[in-house]
């Protein structure tokens, strides 16, 4: 093993952290307002589609800016449904996850290159380029954000506001907060976030769209929430995790010689680790009290 | 009485009445498929395809004759176990997203059956048995950790979707691979197949399982004290507690039933399912039936007979969105495009009251303006 | 007026049945795998093949996606039991159990299968592709390149482990054993060893897996990347374009080896050095025409080197194939020149002698005197590793 194998794991990782890290920054949010997201894996996949063809007509930046705005859409439906039309979050989610696996297939055939679909070179993000390698500049912001996300939501009032509604609604709403336009707004900029995540896949990693390409991304975000116990710089290290085993399994496949260590049970670990996590063997996560129910008003 | 309807015939219209209400679940799920079919010929027009021409094709190809009818059947087949594996749990009050993995496991453990020889009948109930109890397994150890850990199921059920995928990925690889074919398991053996029950279709006896599983399940969860504390724990967990009712034990009743019926949907597809009765590498017959299973159990409202139907309707939507395809042209995503939009719909509680609700409002409105 | 509608009527009703008599033309139904088309080789080739001939005989064209395995049985007996389509042509290995239970059901339907073995029916053409064949010449060409370059490795990223994947792995093997060997005696430098870096990815859609496997290859040096699995070379070459950029190069290796289409054109043809070629949509049209000329017959159909089934690509490939490429969305029309460019000036970057070593394995193979090994099964797989372990 030389530097160069090091190095080349660890750029691998650090580009497949940016969707898990920015997605689940994102539900943090979410989640501490009240309300579980399931159908983020929805999300991921229909902003890497839409993101990808607005970067083609428009370059790279509109395409993630696309991004984001599907994901703010799909983000407002669903907190809309389960805020002020007192909807089940659960099956939302599930319909939204089922909605997106046909309409990004459908769209792909739609546009003619059924199955898959490229984004142009020039339409590509840039890429900064160091010695080792080259990052995008995404990874800089998913560095960043979980950082300024955990000082908004510890230390100033919006973010304790966010806990409060996500504890305890009936006191929040005595104490004059608007519960559900809270709820509203946290879950709305999740999938902002999403939004971006799924972008970032189709305009400034891999480069193109298939109709899976969001493959299971979307629930290791929310295993990574658990993981984190709503804490965005413990998801940051979260989807690390992830995205080094992701890759660490993918290398140890391409070693040359016997296949000693199935791939299979490195893949498996990070989910086994999340478990550990959340069992309570490392560690304790505590999660908002009225997480998961819709609020209405008594 | 002084109308003028004699007694009998009024005490019916009576009993109509109050059992109107029990129909507005249906009602619901029959206004969410309405929306749901809507939304997609909006989204195939757009598209440039000819909806009217995909819905002819997608219902007659689903229910015009026996071979699609059958067809229907046999699709819907292991989505009556998987959505009865989600809505055991749901009517407990818990949440069991495994069935995906759990149907791995059932799958896996039938293929196993290939292994060692028995006479036919015998054959078949041993596969359905070691899935039976495989996906019980693997729905049991969620549940332990949420009893003694405190762990969301939600969350436990994913991480094992996960972890039983990749395990089923090396276990396809490498320990039960077929040594003449490597993309593949062994096969199940003829003996332990389950056989066709309409002769040039690929609906197998499978749909006997289901069914009686479906109806096991009903009388168990209506005509049983055990069925009846664990329904009583779903609709208000705090008073069932207090009520001297064992929790515990009916949240591990629920979770080990929700188990045997997802290792049961993974044995029906294995054992049931022509040319090739074994699991290809990838698991692509495999992966997707526990979550749509879950649609299935929304808009069967969590009821057995209520599932047994929309598991008739998706299997339809999905055998009969091949023939859309052959026919209009229409990819078949497009069905999955209308079940996602039929299931948000239904996440949207009463949602005939919010209809009603527009429908008067659109009603005020007009009458507002002058004739 | 009531007699002028009932004419009008009458005269409409006479054209549409007359149209529709009109269109009792010959149809064609295509069924594909769960991949399905957009890979920008083995789908879009099975498609692009039966729509030429669909085109050049008249005939209707419908094509059946599968969406799970599931399907490929009863979409085949959907077509077959419709007793409209003069041909099912099936594209993949993985639907063969499918047509075969079919084929029994429908004995005078016409089948035929790419790459499936159904020797024995007469009612199925079994198009099977000798791929060891074109992979042998790719595979001398990236071992001679290694060697020559002072690369320790060779990659290979694969798809889901079957067997006509291991024709891939087998002449791959074979054809780096020979060109190492070859380089050796042709003087132009000191043999070092080549190794063989390779993995089945177990998917033939997920791309992002395609690329990470090459990095990973890229990583401890390779010289080259050969694709065999559809779709994922994009993610592959996206790995090779910025192992590229990241070290400021452009031409020179490590380089891209494309599979079943013609893939050199990729990227403006900056990093595509050659492809191992599998005329999928020769077979798919020689099926249609046999039935479009009463020709068809039951059984293997194998083609290879000599029948023009398989090759390495050649300058020819890669202009016939740019207008694939476009219809694709892969690349742009104008970019038709530039490509050319870059492909000719990473050609001319390698050395005559290694060029003129790859034609004489070419010549061996059409002439039978170099036999390249297959495998069909694992054990024989197993045995072919053994024999080429290229470490």
């Amino acid at each position: 093993m030389s530097w160069s194998y090091l190095w080349s794991i660890l750029l691998i990782s650090l580009h497949a952290m940016v969707p898990i890290t920015l997605t689940a920054v994102g539900e943090i949010f979410g989640e501490t307002a009240g309300l579980f997201n399931i159908g983020l894996e929805g999300i991921l996949l229909v902003s890497a589609f839409t993101g990808a063809l607005a970067a083609e007509s428009g370059g790279a930046v509109i395409g993630l800016l696309t991004g984001m705005g599907t994901g703010a859409l799909i983000g407002f439906i669903f907190s809309v449904i389960n805020t002020y039309w007192k909807g089940n979050q659960m099956i939302t989610g599930i319909g939204i996850n089922l909605f997106a696996l046909g309409f990004v297939a459908f769209g792909l055939i739609v546009l003619g290159a059924p199955g898959f679909h490229a984004v142009p070179a020039e339409s590509r993000l840039v890429t900064i380029r160091t010695p080792v390698g080259s990052i995008s500049p995404i990874i800089l912001v998913a560095l960043a954000l979980p950082f300024a996300a955990h000082w908004f939501l510890k230390r100033t009032r919006l973010g304790l506001i966010l806990k409060a509604t996500g504890e305890s609604p009936e006191a929040a709403d005595v104490a004059g907060i608007r519960v559900n336009l809270v709820r509203l707004l946290a879950t709305t900029f999740g999938g902002v976030l999403a939004g971006l995540a799924g972008a970032y896949i189709s305009v400034a990693w891999i480069g193109s769209v298939t109709k899976e390409i969001s493959a299971g991304r979307g629930f290791i975000s929310l295993a990574t929430v658990v993981f984190s116990g709503l804490n965005p710089v413990l998801a940051l290290l979260g989807g690390f995790i992830f995205g080094f085993f992701e890759s660490l399994a993918t290398w140890i496949r391409n070693l040359p010689g016997s296949k000693a260590v199935p791939w299979q049970f490195i893949a498996m670990t990070p989910y086994i680790v999340t478990l550990l996590v959340v069992a309570g063997v490392i560690g304790r996560v505590r999660f908002p009290k009225a997480l998961g129910k819709p609020y209405i008003r008594e | 009485m002084s109308t003028g309807i004699p007694n009998n015939r009024l005490r019916l219209l009576e009993r109509a009445k109050r059992a109107l209400p029990a129909l507005n679940p249906a009602l619901e799920s029959l206004l969410a498929g309405i929306v749901g079919l809507l939304v997609g010929a909006l989204i195939m027009w757009i598209g440039g395809y000819d909806p009217w021409k995909a819905y002819v094709a997608l219902f007659r190809g689903a229910y015009r004759d026996m071979y699609g009818f059958a067809s229907s059947l046999a699709r819907g087949t292991p989505l009556i176990l998987t959505a009865l594996t989600f809505s055991i749990c749901m009517r407990a009050g818990m949440f069991n997203i495994g069935a995906e993995g759990q149907v791995y496991g059932g799958a896996l453990a039938a293929v196993t059956v290939g292994y060692f020889a028995l006479p036919s009948g015998l054959h078949i109930i041993m596969g359905l048995i070691f899935a039976m109890l495989a996906g019980a397994a693997w729905s049991l150890v969620p549940a332990l950790l949420k009893l003694t850990r405190g762990v969301h199921e939600v969350i436990s059920t994913i991480m094992f979707n996960w972890i039983a995928r990749f395990f089923a990925f090396y276990l396809v690889a490498n320990v039960l691979v077929d040594p003449i074919r490597a993309e593949k398991t062994i096969s199940v053996p003829a003996s332990a197949r389950l056989p066709i029950l309409v002769h040039g279709t690929d609906l197998s006896y499978g749909l006997f399982v289901s069914v009686f599983f479906a109806l096991v399940i009903y009388f168990l969860l209506w005509h049983t004290t055990a069925g009846y504390e664990l329904r009583a724990a779903g609709l208000n967990p705090t008073a069932a507690h207090y009520g001297g009712i064992k929790s515990k034990r009916t949240m591990l009743l629920s979770f080990i039933l929700g188990g045997l019926g997802a290792g049961l949907a993974g044995a029906t597809i294995v054992m049931g399912l022509p040319p090739t009765y074994a699991i290809y590498s990838g698991l692509p017959q495999l992966a997707n039936v526990g979550f749509d299973g879950m649609a299935v159990a929304m808009v069967g409202r969590n009821h057995p007979i209520g599932i047994l139907i929309a598991a008739l309707f998706f299997g339809g939507m999905n055998a009969g969105g091949r023939m859309m395809q052959i026919i209009a042209g229409v990819p078949l995503e497009m069905v999955r495009v209308v079940e996602g939009i039929i299931v948000v719909a239904l996440a949207i509680p009463e949602l005939v009251r919010l209809f009603r609700f527009f429908r008067n409002r659109w009603r005020s409105l007009r009458r507002r303006e002058p004739a | 007026m009531k007699r002028i509608l009932t004419l009008l009527a009458v005269v409409l009703l006479g054209i549409s049945l007359v149209g529709m008599i009109g269109l009792g033309n010959g149809k064609v139904a295509v069924v594909l795998d769960v991949g399905g088309r957009g890979d920008l080789s083995f789908n879009d080739m099975g498609f692009k093949g039966t729509d030429q001939a669909a085109a050049d005989f008249g005939l209707e064209m419908v094509e059946v996606q599968s969406a799970t395995a599931a399907d490929y049985l009863p979409n085949v007996r959907n077509l077959a039991r419709s007793g409209e389509y003069d041909l099912i042509l099936a594209v993949g290995f993985l639907l063969t159990d499918a047509v075969s239970a079919v084929a029994d059901e429908f004995p005078d339907q016409k089948f035929a299968i790419i790459d499936g073995f159904i020797p024995d029916k007469a009612n199925v053409m079994s198009i099977l592709f000798r791929e060891n064949e074109a992979s042998a010449l790719v595979g001398a060409l990236a071992g001679m390149v290694a060697t020559h370059f002072g690369y320790r490795y060779v990659g290979c990223v694969l798809g889901i482990e079957i067997p006509v994947l291991y024709h891939f792995e087998a002449g791959y093997r074979f054809g780096i054993d020979w060109g190492v060997k070859k380089y050796n005696e042709l003087g132009l430098a000191i043999g070092a060893d080549v190794g063989l870096l390779y993995s089945y990815t177990g998917t033939f859609s997920d791309i992002a897996l395609g690329k990470a496997a090459t990095e990973a290859q890229l990583a401890q040096g390779a010289a080259a990347v050969y694709n065999v699995a559809g779709p994922l070379g994009i993610g592959d070459l996206e790995a090779i374009t910025e192992y590229h950029t990241a070290k400021g190069t452009t031409f020179g290796p490590p380089y891209y080896i494309g599979v079943d289409a013609n893939q050199d054109y990729l990227r403006n043809g900056l990093h595509g050095i050659a492809s191992g070629m599998k005329r999928v949509d020769h077979g798919c049209y020689n099926a249609v025409k046999s039935v479009v000329e009463g020709t068809f017959h039951g059984g293997i159909v194998s083609l290879g080197l000599a029948e023009g089934g398989v090759s390495i690509s050649k300058l020819q490939d890669l202009v016939d194939f740019f207008a694939f490429g476009v219809a694709a969305g892969a690349v742009d029309e104008v970019d038709f020149y530039t490509t050319l460019a870059n492909w000719s000036a990473n050609r001319a970057n390698i050395p005559p002698e290694i060029w003129e070593a790859v034609d004489e394995l070419e010549a061996g193979i059409l002439d039978g005197s170099i036999v390249v090994p297959t495998a069909d099964s694992v054990q024989e797989m197993q045995a072919v590793r053994d024999q080429y372990p290229l470490p």
